[in-house]
């Protein structure tokens, strides 16, 4: 059953993919001001989409890992801050390839994509904390600590970087976020690739979430064997 | 609250007698700054904005190393397991341990600003004390966050490692609001320009502070 | 057709990075295959020896409850 459905999400998803690629490439109109750029656009805005979605069900996963203690939880935050983490570098690398052309930068510390990159450290520290206790028995709990203050921490630093970047006046006024989508394909486009990115979060979570459920249920049925094992050989 | 003074006397005790992590948090604060004035060259003129700067990077870096000291200590001969088989609430641990972090950070900091302004030009005035309670909020806010998650990453492999790593983006707002606020006190600015900056830390404060003291029981508890 | 460059770069980017992560957990799955077949070959050769089975089975229902 949950095979099934995972299936047609996939074929779901490469169709809507493709209608998506179709769509950006050949009958949205290209953008005035900013050029063929700005169809970057139609890719980044759903890729941060999903990043923050992954990000909130992994302070979500945390709450609902102390308060039952249910490992599927725990499961669950860790499939989703890994691939809430190769959306969010996506998000990072698809902004920096178009603020260049653009803004003619890479980089620059606007509030937004500060506060992005501050959540890409926040969350890289949560998977290398995943990483280096292994699986030892805590892991778990500590992971669903970070994850539940760093969602905590989010709005303190919305706040702080807005006002820090509004303080002291961007390097660059362009109209930055004021992507006038004013033709409704554009809006269409946009509405399109969310789905399908979507879509995309969805599978990939379902695929690594129960992959990670695999392990952890085929560790714990290990240890009890090597348990079993070891009780019988006292004897 | 008894139990809460005998854990903090207790480290304050034992602090008094190696005075281990003052000096150590002192040493690095010193160490940060000289190596601030070599990299931002000596000859230039450096203004407020600089140096409370180099006060807030001496206060991370120092913290960094030094914070979880107070609870790093409990590791040796297991005396954690103890502390919590006896009758003693992990909430109230938590909140002797992050005292006892506070203070030895509060005179780290005391050396870092005389640090300051030696190595800054400033002067000693009424600035200063302006100064005070904006590095005790960063304080708190510090101590509140690395005593949490020096609990936990004393237990992993990586260990020391991955404290920095964890608590320097949680740590971001409250450092972004300091140095902010900072400069502007050592600039005589008026309060009105520090006050949203003064919001923003005793908000990031109080969220880590009762983040801490609501979480640190999931985070030491054996099993 | 200015700056094409870019986003022809941001979009192969993209897919390029999604393919690799699939790849990524196509590899895990391989690798939790082989675990799985090696705690089979374990489980065969416990159910060789009865009395070794009946603790197995004991402490399953055990951690069960």
């Amino acid at each position: 059953m949950n095979n099934a459905i995972r299936t047609w999400l996939g074929v779901a998803t490469l169709f809507l993919m493709l209608a998506s690629l179709f769509m950006v490439f050949e009958y949205v109109p290209t953008e005035i001001d900013e050029g063929i750029v700005q169809r970057i656009f139609y890719f980044h805005v759903p890729l941060a989409w999903v990043a923050f979605v992954a990000f909130g069900l992994v302070a979500i996963a945390g709450v609902f890992y102390l308060w039952l203690g249910d490992q599927l939880w725990d499961d669950l935050g860790y499939a989703s801050a890994e691939i809430g983490m190769v959306f969010c570098t996506l998000m990072l690398i698809s902004g920096s390839l178009w603020a260049k052309p653009i803004w003619g930068t890479w980089w620059t510390w606007d509030s937004r994509l500060t506060t992005t990159f501050i959540l890409w450290l926040l969350y890289g520290g949560y998977l290398m904390l995943r990483a280096s206790a292994g699986d030892s028995p805590q892991v778990a709990r500590f992971a669903a600590v970070v994850g539940i203050v760093a969602a905590l921490d989010v709005p303190v630093i919305i706040a702080s970087v807005r006002l820090w970047r509004t303080i002291h006046p961007a390097v660059l006024v362009t109209k930055q976020g004021g992507h006038g989508l004013e033709d409704p394909r554009m809006i269409a486009t946009l509405l399109v690739s969310l789905t399908a990115f979507s879509a995309l979060f969805a599978w990939l979570l379902m695929l690594r979430f129960s992959q990670v459920r695999t392990h952890s249920r085929l560790q714990a049925l290990a240890e009890r064997l090597a348990i079993a094992h070891a009780a019988a050989g006292d004897r | 609250m008894s139990a809460f003074a005998a854990v903090l006397r207790k480290d304050l005790r034992l602090e008094l007698r190696s005075g281990e992590s003052t000096i150590a948090l002192l040493a690095l604060s010193l160490l940060v700054m000289v190596v601030l004035v070599f990299a931002l060259d000596a000859s230039r003129v450096r203004g407020v904005d600089t140096a409370s700067g180099a006060l807030w990077v001496a206060m991370v870096f120092s913290g960094m190393l030094g914070a979880g000291r107070a609870l790093l200590a409990e590791r040796d001969n297991d005396c954690m397991r103890g502390l919590l088989l006896s009758p003693l609430d992990p909430a109230t641990l938590y909140a002797a341990k992050l005292a006892a972090t506070l203070i030895f950070m509060s005179v780290a900091e005391v050396g870092a600003v005389v640090l300051m302004v030696l190595f800054f030009n400033l002067e000693f005035n009424t600035a200063l004390l302006r100064v005070a309670p904006i590095l005790m909020l960063g304080a708190l806010g510090f101590a509140a966050v690395a005593t949490l998650l020096s609990a936990i990453t004393g237990r992993t492999r990586a260990g020391d490692m991955l404290l920095p790593i964890l608590a320097v983006p949680m740590f971001v707002p409250a450092l972004i609001a300091g140095v902010k606020a900072s400069g502007a006190a050592l600039s005589g600015a008026p309060f009105a320009a520090m006050s949203d900056w003064l919001k923003i830390m005793i908000a990031f404060d109080v969220l880590f502070v009762s983040a801490g003291y609501l979480l640190f029981e999931h985070v030491v508890g054996q099993d | 057709m200015e700056h094409f460059g870019f986003l022809f770069a941001a979009y192969s980017i993209i897919f390029a990075a999604i393919f690799l992560y699939v790849i990524f957990i196509w590899r895990r799955q391989v690798a939790l295959d082989a675990q799985l077949r090696a705690l089979e070959t374990k489980l065969a050769a416990l159910s060789n020896a009865p009395a070794l089975q009946q603790d197995a089975l004991q402490s399953e229902s055990h951690s069960k409850t």
